[in-house]
């Protein structure tokens, strides 16, 4: 991260500096929870008030703050329902049923719920972030071993590692998920949750993301083994002479010499495969696991509201820019093998 | 340069949303809890965790089960009566947000029971038990309420347009009727209920058939439609699966359920949820 230094970006550290400062000013000047609710009408008081003498509850009070914006609704469902809602921005308190000041407020609560904010790991833009940073590596690891395997001279070895990768390349991964979730637990008669403290009221989804990590590893494992192959079959064959030469043996040779040469051609296809893993992610919904894709999706459902697409997608392209810079880091780094 | 830029402002952006954002509501712990008196007994009952019952529900079909604006409190007819029943057993209810698919075979594994407008059917029995229906439903057709056609069987649709909801009980239905050559009718099947009742609103079609619960939820909120027929001949019962072979546990929640039932408790959730004007 040498070239983020003052002296070389002085124009980029200033605008980020300004940014931050009007992010923080408009933050402190946001009016607070007790400001927003307190401007509940009296006949949801009362509502709020029944609530607390019935095991019913009946109120729904959202309160959700994003940075320098923050949005309260308290609604009630059902066939007469009621809501108020409230933004509060720059020391003023907007009533959110229309105008620019609902749609603002929309945008607060959807964003709110797709970054799964509150919530533990295995939700929102934490989950997708979470399942397609872990399916990397492991995807990578495994892929490394197999792409060993397939150019390995032993035939067994190279005939294993080839099926292992025309299976999970042939096959589709929502597919293999629910093989990896629903049928291997039926066959060997353990249940995902049990791996999982029972008492804990989130072991299913603990349960559920394992599974969904175990089959996006093993898939991506294979794509991964096909991009290692290729970049150590791309080095020139005289390095393997040279290394030869030298008197070290294979194991030296790939670890010292052609493994560290390849990573740099591997990175832009590795970026391709993160990418890739990171919109198929949306597949966990089939095993009950809410991602960005699937809030997005339940919140048209529920509202009828089409604007919830376009946080969702600010939300993906913030991701895949951010991974895509780090990535771009990553290349530089290795680059000086070149 | 300028792409440095918006690297460094998105970067800031994500970390900044991720990490400062303020606190969401607590809901206060349930004061009603503590006052449960369980009259039925579930020593037969097999449950997964002691003390709570499980449920497995598709929530995201309102007014059956969705999410109220917090985006993760289930609300909706479904939850009111499952809460309910696992109060008359003395049991804290946790509900687990499951995909349709695979539903049926969480039941046991991740869940005692699946509580999510499931249809009791021939086919399902085979695979689990079913409580006693809590709700019954029917296919219904629904007009503009200044409409003065007589609808008094679905062979009265012959020749008109009909919007619905596709891959529903009133798609199969109405191709059913259609392919058979039993009524001459255009079927336009949408993905969401919301687009029939607007197709219907601006005359693009003449009628919708759809479920009565959900069509009395749309009469109740709005006064532009009516309910030209009902076909109370054909009723679709919902009731909670439970896995084949608690049947401990389907005993417990039949009683419970005909506890609430002559409480006038399930009538006064359904009348909540889709309007005292059905039934």
């Amino acid at each position: 991260m040498n070239d983020f230094s003052l002296k070389k970006y002085p124009k980029q550290i200033i605008t980020a500096a300004v940014i931050l400062l009007i992010v923080v000013v408009l933050a402190i000047l946001k009016p607070g929870e007790q400001e927003l609710l307190s401007r509940t009408s009296p006949e949801m008081q009362k509502l709020i008030e029944a609530d607390q003498h019935s095991s019913r509850k009946r109120v729904t009070v959202t309160y959700n703050s994003l940075l320098v914006i923050n949005y309260a609704s308290l609604s009630t469902s059902g066939a007469k329902e009621m809501s108020e809602k409230y933004v509060g921005f720059l020391g003023n308190v907007y009533p959110a049923d229309e105008g620019p000041a609902k749609i603002a407020g929309q945008m607060v609560n959807y964003t709110y719920r797709m970054l799964g904010v509150k919530e533990n790991l295995m939700h929102g833009a934490k989950l997708t972030i979470l399942l397609t940073t872990l399916t990397v590596v492991f995807g990578i690891l495994l892929g490394t071993l197999l792409a060993l395997g397939k150019i390995s001279k032993r035939k067994i070895l190279s005939k294993l590692s080839g099926a292992y990768i025309f299976f999970f390349r042939g096959t589709p991964l929502l597919i293999q998920m629910f093989v990896v979730y629903f049928t291997v637990p039926g066959i060997f008669g353990f249940a995902w949750r049990d791996l999982f403290n029972a008492s804990d009221a989130e072991a299913v989804y603990k349960g559920a993301f394992l599974a969904a990590l175990i089959a996006f590893s093993l898939n991506s494992g294979a794509y991964c083994a096909e991009i290692v192959r290729s970049a150590i079959q791309s080095i020139d064959k005289g390095q393997f002479e040279a290394s030869k030469a030298l008197g070290m043996n294979y194991a030296q040779t790939m670890s010292r010499i052609i493994i560290p040469q390849s990573i740099r051609r591997m990175i832009p296809n590795v970026s391709n495969e993160f990418i890739m893993i990171l919109k198929d992610a949306s597949l966990v919904f089939a095993i009950s696991l809410m991602d960005i894709t699937t809030i997005s999706k339940n919140i048209m459902t529920s509202e009828g509201s089409y604007l919830v697409f376009i946080p969702a997608l600010v939300i993906y392209l913030v991701i895949t820019a951010f991974f895509g810079f780090i990535f771009d880091k990553i290349e530089k780094k290795f680059s000086v093998y070149e | 340069m300028k792409k440095k830029i918006l690297t460094a402002m998105c970067c800031m952006l994500t970390v900044a949303a991720l990490a400062g954002c303020g606190a969401a509501k607590e809901d206060a712990a349930d004061s009603a809890a503590a006052e449960k008196a369980p009259t039925i007994d579930i020593s037969d009952a097999t449950l997964l965790s002691d003390g709570v019952l499980n449920v497995g529900c598709e929530v995201g079909y309102p007014p059956f089960e969705d999410f109220a604006d917090d985006g993760k409190t289930p609300v909706g007819f479904d939850i009111d009566i499952i809460t309910a029943v696992a109060d008359k057993l003395g049991l804290e209810v946790n509900i687990i947000n499951t995909a349709w698919d695979g539903i049926f075979a969480g039941i046991g594994v991740n869940y005692d029971v699946a509580c999510s407008a499931v249809t009791i059917t021939p086919e399902r029995q085979e695979t689990m038990i079913f409580s006693d229906p809590y709700i019954n439903n029917y296919q219904a057709v629904v007009l503009m309420a200044d409409d003065d056609k007589q609808i008094s069987s679905f062979n009265d649709l012959n020749g008109m347009s009909i919007a619905l909801q596709k891959e529903t009980t009133s798609d199969i239905l109405m191709s059913d009727y259609k392919s058979t050559g039993t009524i001459d009718v255009q079927i336009v099947a949408n993905e969401k209920i919301t687009s029939c009742f607007t197709q219907l609103q601006n005359g693009e079609v003449d009628a919708v058939v759809v479920d009565s619960t959900v069509a009395d939820g749309y009469i109740n909120s709005s006064d532009d439609f009516k309910i030209a027929y009902k076909d109370e001949a054909e009723a679709e019962q919902f009731g909670i699966a439970i896995g084949k072979e608690n049947t401990g546990l389907q005993t417990a929640i039949n009683q419970a359920l005909k506890e609430l039932e002559e409480e006038g408790y399930i009538k006064e959730t359904y009348d909540y949820w889709f309007g005292a004007a059905a039934e």
